[in-house]
Formats: structure tokens, C-alpha cells, sequence
């Protein structure tokens, strides 16, 4: 699905990623995780083409959906037209299965995004990018700023469309704990560099990642 | 102040050429010479503006009005003529400083607007008023006497163009080497470091503001005895794009930028108005080469000299960055500090 | 009181006028961010080219329509200087958009000359109790209203016009949905342009142009976008018409000539008094 290879980018004469590879294959759920200024927005932002890389190579099989840190909605416009553009490039427009699977937008659709609470938000976010109809959805720091309920219920819908749909999953995080959770496997990122990555389950109980990133934060405050 | 003999040397050296081509240069290049002389001083004042102080002023003709009809004005009216010469920058300086206390505080393309409607309101009101002689202007500008010597001829007026642009050089330079001078280049990287650093940001914006007018003002008054005559038309909006252009050629906030920038410009459109009055070109052949000139080579500078117009403006823009409002790959709180550092300059299109 | 209505007329017409040229200022500075220096240019070059083609002998209507057509191209012409080379900053834009405006004055000048043009709209008036009303003005005032129905309609109905307030909205998001800002710029200055071209087309017959003219429409245009806070451009029209039908007054009750003038500075008191108050709610937050 996704293969990166010896990934560097830069911004001017700063190293964002240097040398990175890393690997998604169809159907599974993968983990990104690494503290802030690490790398991992600067990763999914080459991915989507965002960001020029200066060297390596990326192949991408199939739609890569990017649902970026922040939310970034488009708040002037309603849910429902948020979640219509999400289409642009492809799929039906036609929003309904987003809120048959994320029903607490339904009675929202004419709301202004901006409007919305920051669960909610998120929700749009990642029914945006559903819309069209991705192979693999790449989140973004999907925890940040949210209640841990509301987290557990996305992550639950996230779970759900990966084995229902096979949709493959990138997630990204500062949340080592629930990313290692809900993955099978994972890449540590640090200051633009892999520095470690395995099975999920082995890397929880990796004592170097137990030491600088479970006793971490778990939800960064903004 | 120190000034070092190394330092002295360019300023001592311009002073020379910029005499020495007054003396030598021929009747009908000479006057070229002093419009040239005059523009080249009022864009170090806005290179100034534009490269350190970081403000853009598409009025800056504005300023070089005021100064030539106050000149005028106080020469018409009896006042010793060198008097009025003196008075001239300091007019439109204190223009300059008035309206500049309630405007400075706009940025980017407002400020931009701001000063393009001071020039527009100010035309509108030489137009109109019966004192500024209205549309036709003032006639009979008496000739500039300063101790028994009249400037009568057009060399006369070369030496002094000359000079005032040596004098102008001399104080821009002295104005950079200082300290408020380091404390403008300050301000110029970015106006948050300098505000939070103790930097009185505002006035020093006001000053250098009022300080280009004033260089504007005394270009302006000499202007007004060369030419011994004055009307709005003889400044229009074009005027204020002319020095913008000839100092977004030469490269911001360096006098040497601003007399090169000058030199190129006004002598390259010069040279095509000189082809296109020979005969069987038409008789608008000369505007039209001249804006097609300034278009070029104000499209180019902006879009193709590095570090140029476009370095100088983007760090001026909207300097609290909103974060949902920018095209950055990551929000400012929860990103890298060196890829947010970089990007937030790279508000670009892609 | 009939004196009233008339400038009041007068006002509504002109200041139509200046709702369109601040509504392409409006959208092309929602999409890129760029203040299109330019703007008044798009109605001078249609105004020109309606002049020229009405001269060769085409039949109102479709002269008209040739010159907005012209004026949407002009438009993407603008944009391509602006925005097509990347990297550049809106600020580097702002100038190079003024740069074209001065490339015009030089194309204009060969094409048509150096002196003012005009051409004949609808002649005659309409008599409205006991007052006149010259049928250019209602044609202005009805186009104005019209194109403005569509443009509502355009941003609220359509994707294309979702998708063009989104690049507005949010430029980032907008390319990770796949949708291309340059392209969506590039529609904004089209679509900028033609509204400029309206303007030009409509206005011409009122008061002559010449290529200097797109200054004071430009100045109009931006003042009314500002009066209308450079948010929707359906704002535009309520910006123009209150410019409008105050210079209108000022002309008629005052003197002509300081009408623009008070354009101007009523501008600028409100971005003085808008950027005060944000400076004074920044500092509240420190």
C-alpha cells in the first residue's frame, strides 16, 4: 500500500526526515509514534505531496486519505458540506454512510464546522476523508485535545471500518499508549529518524519505548 | 556615532563622481541628470522604508509634492528663498509624521492602500485649493538665492541635486550605523523580537516614515526651483510606483541598492523615450514604452530577485499569525519548532 | 426632495458599479489571498473592447458579452502573473498584480489611445413619480442585482463553488483534498475578472474611461470590499451601494470633486479603527 524508502526532506537548511522507510501493507493498522518536532506530520504531509521530499522514494497503491492534526475544517461551511469536498477527487458525494457510521453528525448536517465541539470536529475530520474512499486513511494526532471517551469511540469506528472494509490505517501519534493499542505494528520516529519498529505488542514491552514515550502524556493540551 | 575612515571612503568617492558628472556632462544631459539625481534621493528614502522599517509606501510622490509646493508656495510668498528650500523636508516630514500616527499602525497590502490614498487625497487637494493655484498650479517659482548667489542655469541646479543626494546618502548611511539604526534592522527580521525586546517599535517606524518623507520633500523643493513651476500633474500616482520599482530593482534597504536601482531604471526608460520620439513613432510611443518597462521589470524583480521584494514583504505580513489561517503543513502548538520556525516564512502558495 | 431622489438614484447606480469591481477584489482575495491591484483595469479593458466592438458594428448584447469575455481572460492572465510561479508570497503577488495593471496602462495606450472613450447605452428615462430615472441606471442597478443572485447561488449550490470557498476557507485542507489552489485561483481570477468587466461594460456609458480610470475604480471597489469586510462577496453589494449613494450625497450637497476623496478617507478610518481594536484585543491577551 504504502512504501517509503530512505525518505529525507528538508525545510530550507533544516533536517526534517532523514533517510526514513517505512511500510504499510493493504488491511493493516500501523502506528507512527514519536514526540513533538519528530517528524511524523512532515512524513504524512509527503505522503499526501504536500511537502517536496529531497531525496528517497515513496510509491503509494491505491487513495491515501490524509486527515491532518488540528482537524483543519473548513469552518464557514456546514458539516455536510465538509464532508462533500472530502470527495473531490473521488467517490460519491453523497454523504449518507458517513452519518450512518458516525451518527451523532446526522442532526448537525447545516452546521457551521466551526460550530461543532472539538469530538465532534474530529469526527468530520475523519468522515471527510472517508468520503473518498481511501484505501488507507493516515490520522494525524487524532487524540489531541479530545476526551478520552470520544477517542475510544472513534478509535472503535476506525476498528471497525479496517476489518469490515479493510481500510489500512496510519496512525499517528504523541499517544504511544493508545496507537500501540489499537495497531498491530509500529515505528518509532525520533528527530527524523526510525528508531525502532516491530510488532506493536513487542514494542509495548520494549523498556526503551515504555521509558520516553508511555510515561509521556497520553492527550497533548493545545 | 563612529565613523571610520574605511567607511568614510564610498561616501567620499560619491560625492566626487556625482560633482565631478555635474561639471562635465552637456547642457541637455545635465537636466536628465538632475531628475535623476532627485529620484535616485527620494528612493533611498523609500528603500529605507521598505528594506529596514519594513513598511510599503505606494505614496511616496506624495511626500516629494508636498515638499516641492511648500517650497513654492513660501518663495511665491516672499520668504527668502534658501529659507523655503529648508522648510521643504521639514513639511513633509511632519506630514509624514502626522498621518503616520494613525496609520502606521495598518500592515501589509492596507498600509499599502493607506499610503496609495494619501497620495490620491493629496492630489485632490492641490487640485482644489484656490492657494495651490488649482489644476494649473504655481507659475513663476522665483530662482533659488542663497548669498548672493542665484541658480540660474541648469548646471547651477545639477550641483545641487548632486549634492542634496550625497547629503541624503550620508544620512541614510549614518542612520544604518547607528544604534537606532541596529535597532531598525531589528525590527526589520521581525517586529515581535524587537517589540519584546524593549524596541519602541512604533516610534522607530515613525521615524523612519517621516524621515524618507523628508528626503522626499527636499528632492521635491529643489525640484520646484529647477523647474520653476508646479501642477498635480506633475505628480501622479505613477511617480510613487516609479521609486518602488527602482528600489525593488536595485535591492531593498541598501543605499547603493537605491542608486543603482535609480540609475538603471530611469536611464533605461530614458533611453527608450529618447527612441521613441524619433520620428514616425507615435507621439504616445513614450508612455507606452515607459510603463511597459516598469511593468517588466517590477514583475520581475518581484517574482524573480531573491531576497527581494518578496523576502522583505513576507516578513512583514500579518506578524500574529493565525494558525487555522495559514498554508503551514502543521498547526504552531503541537508542531516541530524548526519546521514551524522555517515554514511559518513559507506562508507561499505551494 | 427631488434633488435627493436623483443623487440618491445616481448613488444606487454608481455604487452598483462599485459592488462588482469590490466583488471580484472580494473572491480573488477569499481564494489566494492576493489584493488584485489590477481590478479596475478588467473594467477599463472591457470597456474598450465594448467601444471597439460596437464600433465594428456588433449588436449591443453581444459586445458586451465579447468584452466580459475578454475581461474573464485578462483575468487569468493577472492570475498567472500572481500565483502560477510557486512560492510566491501574497505580498509578491499584491505587487505583481500592480505590475500588470502598469503593463495594461501601456497595452491600452497602443490599443486605443490616451484619450477618454465612451459609448451610448440605453438612452432615454423612465419617469418615476415626477422624477427621472435615465434606464442606464435601472439596467446597472438590475444586472448588478442579478449577477449578485448568481453569485449567491454559484457559493452556496454548487461543488465548484464549495470548492472555491474552501480553498478560501482553509487552503491547506483544501490540497489534501485533492483540490489544486492554483487552479481554483486561477477560476477566482477568471471569475474576478468577469465581474470587473461587468462593471466596465455597464459604467462606460455613464462616464467615459480612459486608461487611468481603473485607480478610482479600483479605490471604489476596494473601499466598498473593505466597508463590506472582504468576507462574502454578496457583502460587496451592501458595501458598494452605502459608497455609492454617499459620495452621491457628498457630490450633490458638497462639492464633486472631494467625493473620492471622501471615499478614501472613510476607508481608512475604518481599517485604522479595525486595526486598533485588534491590536487593543491582542494586547488584552497578553
Amino acid at each position: 500500500m504504502i512504501h517509503v524508502e530512505s525518505l529525507c526532506v528538508q525545510y530550507g537548511t533544516a533536517v526534517a526526515l532523514d533517510g526514513v522507510s517505512l511500510n504499510v501493507q493493504a488491511g493493516e493498522k500501523v502506528a507512527l509514534i514519536g514526540a513533538n518536532g519528530a517528524g511524523k506530520s512532515t512524513l504524512l504531509n509527503a505522503l499526501s505531496g504536500i511537502v517536496a521530499r529531497k531525496s528517497g522514494t515513496i510509491r503509494i497503491d491505491g487513495r491515501l486519505a490524509h486527515v491532518p492534526e488540528g482537524r483543519q475544517l473548513f469552518p464557514e461551511l456546514s458539516v455536510d458540506d465538509n464532508l462533500r469536498l472530502g470527495a473531490f477527487r473521488g467517490g460519491d458525494r453523497n454523504p449518507d454512510w458517513i452519518y450512518q457510521l458516525l451518527p451523532e453528525l446526522a442532526p448537525r448536517r447545516r452546521q457551521r464546522a466551526g460550530s461543532l465541539s472539538g469530538g465532534q470536529q474530529q469526527m468530520v475530520a475523519i468522515g471527510r476523508g472517508l468520503m473518498s474512499q481511501p484505501d488507507v486513511l493516515a490520522i494525524d494526532e487524532m487524540s489531541l485535545g479530545l476526551a478520552p471517551i470520544v477517542v475510544q469511540r472513534l478509535a472503535a469506528q476506525l476498528i471497525r471500518l479496517n476489518a469490515e472494509r479493510g481500510l489500512a490505517l496510519l496512525l499517528v501519534e504523541q499517544s504511544a499508549r493508545l496507537a500501540l493499542s489499537l495497531c498491530d505494528r509500529a515505528y518509532v520516529l525520533e528527530t527524523g529518524r526510525v528508531v525502532a519498529q516491530g510488532p506493536a505488542a513487542e514494542l509495548r514491552d520494549s523498556s526503551f519505548v515504555e521509558r520516553a514515550y508511555l510515561g509521556g502524556p497520553v492527550e497533548g493540551a493545545s | 556615532m563612529t565613523r571610520s575612515v574605511a567607511s568614510a571612503w564610498p561616501i567620499a568617492a560619491l560625492a566626487v563622481a556625482a560633482l565631478a558628472t555635474a561639471a562635465m556632462l552637456d547642457e541637455s544631459a545635465l537636466s536628465v541628470y538632475v531628475l535623476l539625481t532627485l529620484t535616485a534621493s527620494v528612493t533611498v528614502g523609500v528603500t529605507l522604508l521598505m528594506g529596514h522599517a519594513g513598511q510599503v509606501s505606494l505614496g511616496h510622490g506624495a511626500f516629494y509634492a508636498a515638499g516641492a509646493y511648500a517650497a513654492g508656495l513660501l518663495a511665491k510668498h516672499g520668504f527668502p528663498t534658501w529659507g523655503a528650500l529648508l522648510v521643504a523636508p521639514i513639511a513633509a516630514a511632519g506630514i509624514a509624521a502626522a498621518v503616520g500616527i494613525p496609520l502606521l499602525i495598518l500592515r501589509g497590502h492596507h498600509l499599502a492602500f493607506a499610503t496609495l490614498a494619501l497620495h490620491l487625497i493629496f492630489l485632490s487637494l492641490i487640485s482644489e485649493l484656490s492657494i495651490t493655484g488649482g489644476d494649473v498650479g504655481l507659475q513663476a517659482i522665483p530662482s533659488l538665492a542663497f548669498a548672493g548667489i542665484t541658480f540660474g542655469s541648469v548646471r547651477d541646479y545639477a550641483y545641487l541635486s548632486a549634492s542634496a543626494l550625497v547629503l541624503i546618502v550620508l544620512l541614510a548611511q549614518n542612520l544604518l550605523a547607528s544604534r537606532p539604526g541596529r535597532a531598525l534592522r531589528a525590527l526589520s527580521s521581525s517586529e515581535v523580537a524587537a517589540a519584546s525586546s524593549g524596541i519602541a517599535v512604533g516610534h522607530y517606524k515613525l521615524a523612519v516614515f517621516a524621515l524618507s518623507a523628508g528626503f522626499a520633500g527636499l528632492a521635491g523643493g529643489i525640484y520646484a526651483f529647477y523647474m520653476g513651476y508646479l501642477a498635480p500633474g506633475s505628480f501622479p500616482v505613477v511617480l510613487s510606483i516609479e521609486y518602488i520599482v527602482m528600489a525593488a530593482v536595485g535591492g531593498l534597504g541598501k543605499v547603493s541598492g537605491a542608486l543603482a536601482g535609480s540609475a538603471l531604471v530611469f536611464l533605461l526608460v530614458h533611453g527608450l523615450s529618447r527612441i521613441a520620439t524619433l520620428s514616425g513613432m507615435p507621439g504616445t510611443a513614450p508612455i507606452i514604452l515607459s510603463y511597459a518597462v516598469y511593468a517588466v521589470l517590477l514583475i520581475g524583480a518581484v517574482l524573480f530577485l531573491p531576497g527581494g521584494l518578496v523576502a522583505f514583504i513576507a516578513a512583514r505580513r500579518n506578524l500574529r499569525a493565525r494558525p487555522e489561517r495559514t498554508v503551514q503543513p502543521s498547526t504552531p502548538a503541537a508542531s516541530d519548532s524548526a519546521s514551524s520556525a522555517v515554514a511559518s516564512k513559507r506562508g507561499s502558495y505551494s | 426632495m427631488s434633488a435627493f431622489i436623483s443623487y440618491l438614484v445616481h448613488g444606487i447606480s454608481v455604487g452598483c458599479g462599485f459592488a462588482l469591481v469590490a466583488s471580484g477584489i472580494i473572491i480573488i482575495y477569499r481564494v489566494t489571498r492576493v489584493v488584485n491591484l489590477a481590478q479596475g483595469m478588467f473594467s477599463v479593458v472591457a470597456g474598450f473592447a465594448a467601444a471597439t466592438l460596437l464600433g465594428v458594428g456588433l449588436p449591443h448584447g453581444l459586445a458586451e458579452l465579447g468584452a466580459i469575455g475578454l475581461a474573464a481572460a485578462v483575468g487569468v492572465a493577472t492570475g498567472c502573473v500572481a500565483i502560477a510561479k510557486p512560492g510566491t508570497s501574497p505580498q509578491a503577488s499584491l505587487i505583481a498584480t500592480l505590475g500588470v495593471g502598469i503593463f495594461a496602462y501601456a497595452v491600452e495606450i497602443l490599443g486605443w489611445g490616451d484619450q477618454p472613450r465612451s459609448f451610448s447605452g440605453l438612452s432615454g428615462a423612465y419617469e418615476f413619480w415626477g422624477i427621472d430615472v435615465p434606464k442606464q441606471y435601472l439596467l446597472v442597478t438590475l444586472v448588478t442585482f442579478v449577477v449578485f443572485g448568481g453569485l449567491e447561488a454559484f457559493f452556496e449550490r454548487t461543488y465548484t463553488g464549495k470548492a472555491l470557498s474552501a480553498c478560501a476557507s482553509n487552503p491547506y485542507a483544501a490540497r489534501l483534498q485533492g483540490i489544486g489552489v492554483l487552479r481554483m485561483g486561477l477560476y477566482g481570477f477568471a471569475l474576478g475578472g468577469a465581474l470587473g468587466g461587468v462593471a466596465g461594460v455597464l459604467l462606460t456609458p455613464l462616464q467615459p474611461i480612459s486608461y487611468d480610470s481603473d485607480v478610482s475604480l479600483f479605490v471604489n471597489g476596494f473601499a466598498s470590499a473593505i466597508l463590506a469586510g472582504l468576507k462574502r462577496p454578496v457583502l460587496g453589494l451592501v458595501g458598494g451601494l452605502v459608497l455609492g449613494i454617499a459620495e452621491s450625497m457628498v457630490a450633490g450637497y458638497a462639492k464633486a470633486s472631494y467625493q473620492s476623496s471622501l471615499a478614501l478617507l472613510l476607508t481608512l478610518a475604518i481599517l485604522v479603527a479595525q486595526a486598533t481594536r485588534r491590536e487593543a484585543l491582542h494586547a488584552v491577551e497578553e
